[in-house]
């Protein structure tokens, strides 16, 4: 969370910036925000319509079918009292997440001076732990219906120093022409998907995001996440029991950072089809494709690149496929993304100046998934596990190592909610990370090996 | 020799199971059949205190029902006589028949609607009776009993439509109302005996065919609650008892 | 086995041990109680009550309540007033939902869930043991929506005396209207036929029929079973739907839910 940014910047103000990386790139403010880990569990919902977390979250914050059909409805329940006229008066959809917490994190090779405190001393990688008590950042959430049909969400989140974020700022316009195979939502929003980043169950600075969502390439200058909120327009329609869903959104080109418009637009696709197995339960396979340009240089005035006149587009993708599996108690979220930059991207350079690129530059191209899996012992009690990879199968410079930047990450953890109402909600949750990145270590260039272990009190109320 | 403990395992299971009974409504039979009945228990029921007035219902709501009632009719929740003799009581016997079964009677019991009023107010029958209900008015009704213990329906009858209905389970008493005369209001009272009675205009009952014995007799009346007393009746004896409601306070 | 243990097995085994596992029969679906328990936790419980009673956490801030399992009487079924739903019927109003109240449309679950809550729903009440489900009401082909058939409809909307609860536009405000409770007690107000809203048991013509034939038991409206002919109860859906303005009316038909999956 905030902890994870805190560790990023250490490790820039090292004058590292060279050195290729391959942690999560936190250049833009989206990618910040992404680092603040807010996720949504709604109360506000559970009052409104005086139904249990339980009802439309696995564990919360993940959504089962019924509450994911409720969500692409425009969080409406269709049984005429939608409509924000059927609330008392004093209702008002807020919301807040928080989590106080302690926690351990330790990197085996940091790079650190010989004698602390002398520079010139020379530097050797050594592990560096800490620990200690912490709270995330603050989710404000507020959601619901504004009419009959017209839904909203707003989510000014605050990082855990207390400075605020536009995350999540749409209207969305649902069944339109009386049909659920049209709604049209417009704003700052997270992109569709059922394996939604915001709605994770993990939660430390390693475990606690999916790398696949961010990964970026060492030396590539394609600021992008399949996780970061973006801005622009979606098209999305399911069916009646959300068996079948399918979207189109149109993004701007620059990563959803607000107050900066793009030269271009990106285009995302999203489809997903389940289906029921006698004795099993409910079975999801979907497909994605995100496509889009960036800028590899910009006009200037006097120097200073005018913001929006992004130049030189060169275009990057990200496709896959998943899987949820639900067999009983069990469930398996199974993923699969190949990514693909251009070479421009991908080596930082100007497309004006080809000249620039090294000898036998390619665009980098990797494969990654995870396989996440959950037992439900109970609403109130589920354990979590999962096993993420990213490997490049093709480096933007040739010289540089085959594998450079691949990461496996180990994560296990569970959750208890001691209290289950339709009001409020409380979590106990422990987690233990690790993240191996292939050759990213800063001074040997040998694996860097970092893990999280957390425990902490995560309400919603 | 092997597994010798198994059948008496098996049959010492046996015998729990049938001590307990378990099949469903597999009661015991009688012990021999009681001496001939020739007892009655007899009596008043009476209302202590002031009776309270009866409030008036406007039929004008159903022009038919205000035709046949100009001016009116009142409420029959407590009806009493000059000397509060107390009517629609139910006394019956409650407890002292033991586990003895009785034949359900060929005969229906009547229920009436008329002149937008149930007649009679308080109606007893026997559980899986047939119980008539006539409409004897010019108007549609609805008939909508709401019971605790047994099923819960709601017809429609028009003027002369034939409707019959069977209550399965005991219960003392049934609340009656018509949705579309929101001031009709009886009670089906169900046994599954026969002593029972409903008290008529002095507040007076008879309950015949008696065999000699102990009983608890209670008295239920819908608005002024129940009350009961033990008696022992020798044989062809007729015994004498007094129920007495008192006025409910603030009424 | 000695030939005593053996016999005494049978007897054992034909003691008739009543068994308490609940099923149900949805299509070709088995659902069982027993699955249906966790599930009913999960999903129910909250506004029905862990005893199924309708007395569950949220229950006082509903309205109407949440259905009451343990008195076995049910508003929507296809069979008559007074007797038992067919487990089709709890099917279908799970996966429907009641419109205007606060049961939402559970059809996001499997089938195969809601068949399993169907099976437990039933253990909540001895009945569903002790008697098999009233035999479903035929719904005959529809005639068509003729100015006779209204007009005749309009007569048996007089005659039935529809008006004292529904009022004489049909706008729920008839004399009887404010005088109106449900069987538990509370407060019910009758169906405001113009407002072109979804019925609580679903939609469309034979939805409306099938309402007028079996009742809405465990509140004031009744059945219509015996009073009526069947070409009379047409008669009357087709003058109810005159009620509705005619752009809602198109659309409430147009919306008539698709077959319950």
């Amino acid at each position: 969370m905030g902890l994870r940014w805190v560790k990023e910047k250490v490790r820039r103000s090292m004058g590292i910036a060279t050195v290729k990386r391959i942690t999560v790139q936190l250049l833009t403010l989206g990618a910040l925000l992404s680092a603040v880990q807010p996720s949504y569990a709604i109360p506000a919902f559970a009052r409104k319509y005086n139904l249990r977390c339980s009802d439309c979250h696995e564990a919360w914050p993940k959504l089962n079918n019924f509450g994911q059909t409720f969500k692409d409805q425009g969080y409406q329940l269709m049984t005429g009292r939608d409509a924000p006229i059927y609330q008392q008066t004093s209702y008002f959809p807020i919301m807040f997440r928080s989590i106080p917490f302690w926690h351990r994190e330790s990197d085996n090779r940091v790079a650190t001076d010989l004698v602390p405190g002398n520079p010139g001393s020379g530097q050797v990688e050594s592990r560096v732990t800490t620990s200690g008590f912490d709270i995330s950042g603050l989710d404000i959430w507020t959601a619901g219906t504004l009419y009959k049909n017209i839904s909203f969400a707003v989510q000014p989140a605050l990082d855990s120093s207390g400075k605020a974020h536009l995350l999540t700022y749409y209207v969305r316009f649902d069944n339109l022409l009386g049909s659920r195979w049209l709604n049209l939502k417009v704003g700052k929003f997270e992109l569709d998907t059922l394996i939604s980043e915001e709605r994770e169950l993990f939660l430390t600075n390693t475990g606690g995001f999916y790398q696949n969502y961010h990964f970026t390439p060492p030396g590539d200058r394609t600021s992008f996440g399949l996780g970061d909120h973006q801005l622009g327009a979606e098209l999305l329609g399911h069916s009646i029991n959300d068996y079948t869903r399918y979207s189109i959104s149109v993004l701007n080109s620059n990563d959803g950072q607000v107050g900066a418009t793009a030269s271009t637009y990106d285009v995302y696709g999203h489809f997903d089809q389940g289906f029921e197995l006698p004795k099993m339960g409910l079975q999801r396979i979907g497909v994605y494709g995100y496509v889009g340009q960036r800028p590899t240089f910009f006009q200037t005035s006097g120097g200073a690149p005018i913001a929006g006149t992004g130049m030189g587009n060169r275009s990057f993708s990200r496709t896959g496929l998943y899987g949820l599996w639900y067999l009983g108690k069990f469930d398996f979220t199974t993923f699969y993304l190949h990514g693909q930059d251009n070479v421009f991207l991908g080596n930082g350079v100007r497309a004006d100046q080809p000249f620039n690129l090294p000898p036998g530059a390619a665009g980098p191209t990797w494969n990654g998934g995870f396989v996440e899996a959950h037992y439900t012992y109970n609403p109130q009690l589920i354990l979590l596990s999962k096993f993420e990879t990213v490997q490049m199968s093709r480096q933007a410079n040739p010289a540089t190592r085959k594998n450079l930047g691949d990461v496996r990450v180990w994560t296990v953890g569970y959750r208890w909610y001691p209290i289950m109402s339709s009001r409020a909600g409380l979590a106990w949750h422990q987690e233990y990370a690790r993240a191996v990145t292939v050759g990213t270590a800063p001074l040997t260039g040998r694996d860097d090996v970092t893990s999280s272990f957390l425990m902490g009190f995560d309400f919603d109320f | 020799m092997r597994k010798r403990w198994l059948p008496f395992v098996i049959l010492g299971a046996l015998a729990v199971c049938f001590a307990a009974g378990m099949a469903p409504g597999a009661g015991f039979t009688a012990k021999a059949a009681p001496p001939a009945p020739g007892a009655a228990v007899k009596g008043i029921v009476k209302f202590q205190g002031t009776i309270p007035k009866p409030s008036h219902i406007d039929m004008s709501a159903d022009p038919k029902c205000a035709q046949i009632h100009p001016t009116g009719a009142t409420t029959e929740d407590i009806v009493a006589d000059g000397n509060g003799g107390l009517q629609n009581v139910v006394v019956y016997v409650s407890d002292g028949l033991g586990d003895r079964k009785f034949e359900t009677p060929q005969e229906a019991a009547v229920i009436e609607q008329k002149g937008c009023m149930y007649k009679p107010h308080v109606v007893a029958v026997r559980a899986n009776q047939e119980l008539k209900v006539v409409n004897a008015d010019p108007t549609t009704h609805n008939i909508h009993p709401a019971p605790n213990n047994n099923r819960e329906f709601n017809q429609t009858q028009p003027p002369g439509l034939p409707l019959s209905a069977t209550f399965a389970r005991e219960e003392i008493a049934i609340p009656v109302k018509c949705n579309i005369h929101p001031w009709m209001r009886s009670y089906i009272a169900v046994f599954k005996h026969p002593y029972f009675a409903v008290t008529v205009k002095d507040g007076s009952f008879e309950i015949g065919n008696l065999s000699p014995g102990t009983y608890t007799i209670t008295a239920w009346h819908e608005k002024l609650g129940m009350t009961f007393q033990k008696i022992t009746i020798g044989e062809s004896e007729t015994k004498t008892i007094e129920f007495v409601f008192k006025a409910q306070p603030g009424s | 086995m000695m030939n005593g243990s053996r016999i005494a097995l049978v007897l054992l085994m034909s003691c008739g041990i009543p068994s308490f596992s609940q099923e149900s029969a949805i299509g070709n679906l088995t659902g069982h109680a027993k699955s249906g328990k966790a599930l009913y936790r999960r999903y129910c419980i909250t506004c029905h009550g862990a005893h199924g009673d309708g007395a569950g956490e949220n229950a006082p801030h509903l309205d109407p309540k949440p259905r009451d399992f343990t008195r076995s009487t049910f508003k929507c079924r296809s069979t008559p007033s007074g007797t038992l739903p067919t487990d089709s019927d709890l099917y279908d109003t799970i996966s429907r939902g009641v419109y205007n109240s606060g049961m939402p449309p559970w059809r996001p679950l499997t089938r195969q869930d809601r068949a399993d809550l169907v099976a437990y729903i039933k253990t909540f009440s001895p009945r569903f043991h002790e008697e098999p489900p009233g035999t479903p009401l035929l719904i005959p082909p529809e005639p068509p929506a003729s100015p006779e058939s209204v007009q005749r409809g309009a007569e048996l909307f007089q005659n039935m005396n529809c008006w004292s609860c529904h009022g004489k536009e049909g706008r729920g405000n008839g004399p009887s209207a404010l005088t109106l409770t449900d069987s538990k007690g509370y407060p019910i107000v009758p169906f405001d036929l113009t407002s072109g809203m979804h019925f609580k048991c679903g939609d469309s013509s034979r939805g409306a029929f099938r309402d007028l034939i079996t009742g809405l038991d465990g509140t004031p409206m009744p059945s219509f079973t015996d009073a009526l002919k069947p070409e009379q109860v047409w008669d009357l859906v087709h003058f109810i739907e005159s009620l509705q303005s005619a752009g809602t009316r198109e659309a409430s038909q147009a919306k008539a839910e698709p077959n319950v999956k």
